[in-house]
């Protein structure tokens, strides 16, 4: 009950968040040099065209009236037209969105997984070469750009080796399957379709793990960091002086309460990867809402890149929720601490 | 019994022999995205190029760019140049099977029109209605002569009425014809060309398949599935092409990714010319610029044989305003040269030539493209040479057209890089030059020259084309003596391609010099033994 209350808040405050968020890219969008509607039609389009388009768009109004229209559609769903694509934004945050979330699901797992057991490794092997190696290794993660191991990884395994698939999500003869999620590993498991389930994985070897490098390298560091602090404190040394065994005392007393920094980390990492995957997309010509983003901000596609920037609004307060929710069960002080409150 | 059976094998002899004979792999290309394969909109390259193998077109160019029958088997012309009479061949299908006629062809007229998106630019104040007389006849009522007619019906695509008429969405921006189709053709073709869709993924890749009961020629080999192939990334590109993923590059590849995917076996460049230039426009209303002989000084000042030789390699100089490869170029046309003596005397025919030290020369360059700050630093330094100071700008492009849009905001030098509308010198003559273009970016010149606008008009206006030829030979030298733009060089297409199995024409110097006739599938065969 307590904690449905706790949700309530945040997401009461998420909501000024995104009105903010809103007002903010509203106006940064239109304060861009040129007009959108020219630049979507072209210079020679007849005037009369290019007049229709600003119209549809309310950008012969003034600036304030168009946000009120805008927030008017926005709250009805209408996104408007993307200039860029000639489409409902709505229609293409469809088809564009579950792609990336399925590479940042994809390199998420491969985050955690990885840079958990990496950093407990590290740990565990504090000092030793093991520890060593996967320090130096992080540190190579974290500063390296994803678009630099996604061209090492293209060149190594598509270029000299032909080994994995360069682009897309689907080999050519490969059946798509029906559109129920729109992320095909899900949809291929749902309709049955095992073998766009085994391609797509297959295609998201080399963008999905150049995207989670990086992530994967922070959350090893920090979950060796909290392990080895944790591994001086007094109730550790107690849990050994009891004879629990070592394998107990890591899985449980250890690594659960040096979880917590990761987590809010990962979390984090995780909602910037939906909005940093655009050269990875691009490289990879994988058809995602980062690439469309960006291609959207180049062209002042006004319409596209504030639902795209709204949507990844709205995926950072999810995202940061859910970490809430999570490191609140991690760490009980946090529970507490909500309950006293109330 | 044995009656039946002689019919039965006539039958299938019948039927093997009426199913044309379809072998050729697959193209697959890259190009920018998104690709627009609805006829009333798309106009960049991506989509003319999927537009010309998905839509067949009243007339068809041969290699020189000159129309020949298509669609249409035969035309004529009224005698004050306003009414042209087409007269289509019958037999003609689309991919739902049923038959092109006159009422699509005048629907697709009336709907490029009403949208007034796309290639309608060419179209609009041209064409004043459409009309089918009869099945096979349809009428195209213009508002004035225009004697390059024939050469914009290059991108009039005939679109399928009742198919596009069943699939729209009401209500839409059109009045009674709802969304006009456009949500239908965002993924689906409403065609009768050799290709047709057969799967869209915006974004990622168009997949067209060979349309087998397609009525006009189609090479033997060609291939039998066209890809285009969302991407322009170097890295992709040559990852690609080396495993054979990938039959031709797009046109946006820097030099040095040129020249990497050069050294890949069996990869070759080719070299294309569409009749698009590469200049540097200078704006003649605003001091120092304004002066004949300071621009002349200027284009003698420039090195025009490090440009074609180092920093655009492969391209050939430019004589005046028109690409030597457009029908219509004068090859008189006199062609400014590197010779700083020259012009140091044409800088002291100059009346700034005094009070050089008060006037600094702004030479723009478009940040979004990084080769032009070469060229921009190479005018600099060859200005230099002769007194004039210069001072070289980053700009993006969006900037830059927001300054050419009044006089007194025009920078003095902009780049540009400018396509052809039509295959006709009239085209960049018109664009370029004619007042109408000022304040667009498409002239920073200010022209505003009434005589020049008579001329051009008088000449498009010009039915006989050896008559229109003469007169765009005489606007050529007239631009040509009044230097307002450094006529730099002819813009040229390059592309990496699978030279071991591919046999492209336009690679060979033998394709259609147009936008999305020099990329048609239809006239590309591949060797599918080589291919793997």
């Amino acid at each position: 009950m307590r904690m449905g209350i706790f949700l309530l808040k945040r997401l009461g405050y998420s909501i000024f968040v995104l009105l903010g968020l809103s007002i903010l890219v509203f106006i940064i969008a239109r304060i861009m040099p040129g007009d959108p509607a020219r630049l979507a039609l072209g210079p020679r389009a007849p005037e009369w065209a290019v007049q229709r388009v600003r119209e549809s768009m309310y950008l012969d109004k003034p600036l304030y009236a168009q946000y009120v229209y805008w927030l008017r559609d926005f709250v009805r769903g209408d996104f408007g037209e993307s200039l860029f694509t000639r489409r409902d934004v709505a229609t293409d945050i469809k088809e564009f969105l579950p792609a990336t979330i399925e590479l940042a699901l994809f390199s998420g797992a491969i985050m955690a997984v990885f840079g958990i057991l990496l950093g407990s490794i590290s740990a565990r092997y504090s000092n030793t070469w093991v520890d060593n190696v996967v320090r130096v290794g992080s540190y190579v993660g974290v500063c390296t750009p994803s678009f630099i191991f996604a061209v090492f990884f293209l060149l190594a395994f598509g270029y000299v080796l032909h080994i994995l698939p360069s682009i897309g999500r689907l080999s050519a003869g490969v059946t798509k399957p029906p559109v129920i999620t729109g992320m095909i590993i899900f949809d291929g498991l749902i309709t049955g379709n095992f073998r766009a389930v085994g391609d797509t994985l297959w295609h998201l070897i080399m963008p999905g793990v150049a995207l989670a490098l990086g992530g994967m390298s922070q959350e090893a560091r920090i979950t060796r960091s909290a392990m080895s602090d944790n591994l001086k404190k007094d109730y550790i040394a107690a849990e050994r002086a009891q004879g629990i065994p070592e394998r107990v005392i890591n899985l449980r007393y250890l690594l659960k309460p040096s979880l917590i920094p990761t987590v809010s980390i990962l979390g984090l990492d995780f909602a910037a990867l939906l909005a940093n995957a655009f050269i990875v997309e691009l490289i990879f010509n994988w058809p995602g809402m980062s690439r469309y983003g960006i291609s959207a901000m180049l062209r002042k596609d006004l319409n596209a890149i504030i639902a795209v920037i709204m949507v990844m609004g709205v995926m950072f307060i999810v995202v940061n929720i859910i970490v809430d929710i999570v490191v609140s069960f991690l760490d009980p002080r946090i529970r507490l601490g909500a309950e006293r409150s109330k | 019994m044995r009656k039946s059976m002689v019919m039965l094998v006539c039958l299938i002899g019948v039927g093997l022999l009426s199913f044309p004979l379809v072998a050729g792999g697959i193209l697959r290309y890259t190009q920018s995205f998104p690709t627009n394969i609805d006829p009333a909109l798309g106009s960049d390259y991506s989509s003319t190029r999927t537009l010309t193998i998905l839509y067949d077109t009243l007339v068809y160019p041969d290699t020189s760019g000159v129309p020949q029958p298509h669609v249409a088997e035969r035309w004529d012309i009224s005698a004050d140049g306003k009414v042209w009479t087409f007269y289509l061949r019958s037999g003609v299908t689309f991919h739902d099977g049923t038959e092109v006629t006159a009422e699509d062809v005048a629907f697709s007229v009336d709907r490029i029109l009403a949208i007034g998106e796309g290639w309608s630019y060419l179209f609009e104040g041209r064409i004043e209605k459409a009309e089918a007389v009869d099945k096979y006849t349809v009428k195209i009522y213009l508002t004035e002569p225009f004697g390059p007619f024939l050469t914009i019906l290059y991108k009039l695509y005939i679109a399928n009425k009742d198919l596009i008429t069943v699939n729209i969405e009401s209500p839409g921006p059109y009045g009674e014809f709802g969304d006009y189709g456009r949500g239908y053709l965002v993924s689906h073709d409403a065609g009768s060309g050799p290709y047709m869709i057969k799967e869209v993924s915006l974004g990622e890749f168009v997949l067209m398949e060979r349309y087998p009961w397609y009525w006009s020629y189609v090479a033997p080999k060609a291939p039998n599935e066209v890809k285009q192939i969302g991407t322009t990334e170097a890295v992709t590109i040559k990852t690609m092409m080396s495993g054979q993923e990938l039959e031709i590059s797009d046109q946006w590849q820097a030099q040095e990714s040129l020249q990497a995917l050069d050294r890949l076996e069996g990869v070759d460049i080719a070299k294309l010319s569409l009749g698009g230039v590469y200049h540097y426009m200078i704006h003649t209303r605003k001091p120092p610029t304004d002066d004949v002989h300071f621009r002349k000084a200027m284009a003698f000042a420039t090195d025009y044989n490090t440009i074609v030789t180092h920093i655009h390699p492969g391209f050939t100089q430019a004589r005046g305003p028109v690409s030597a490869s457009t029908p219509g170029f004068d090859p008189t046309t006199f062609q400014y040269s590197y010779n700083l003596d020259k012009a140091l005397e044409e800088l002291k025919q100059s009346k700034y030539y005094d009070q050089l030290d008060e006037y600094l020369v702004e030479i723009h360059w478009i940040s979004e493209v990084p080769a032009e700050e070469k060229v921009a630093l190479l005018l600099q330094a060859g200005f230099a040479q002769i007194g004039i100071k210069a001072n070289v700008v980053r700009a993006p492009w969006l900037s830059v057209v927001e300054y050419m849009a009044a006089e007194d905001t025009s920078p003095h030098l902009v780049p540009m890089f400018m396509p052809s509308d039509f295959p006709e010198a009239g085209a960049l003559l018109h664009s370029r030059y004619h007042s109408v273009s000022a304040r667009s970016f498409q002239q920073n010149e200010w022209l505003l020259d009434p005589e020049y606008d008579r001329m051009i008009e008088e000449a498009l206006a010009t039915s006989d084309s050896e008559a229109r030829f003469a007169k765009y030979a005489e606007l050529q030298h007239y631009i040509a003596d009044l230097c307002p733009t450094l006529f730099l060089v002819d813009d040229i297409s390059q592309h990496a391609y699978q030279a071991a199995y591919l046999d492209w024409p336009a690679a060979r110097g033998e394709g259609i010099p147009i936008i999305g006739y020099d990329l048609d599938a239809r006239w590309i065969q591949i060797d599918t033994e080589k291919q793997h």
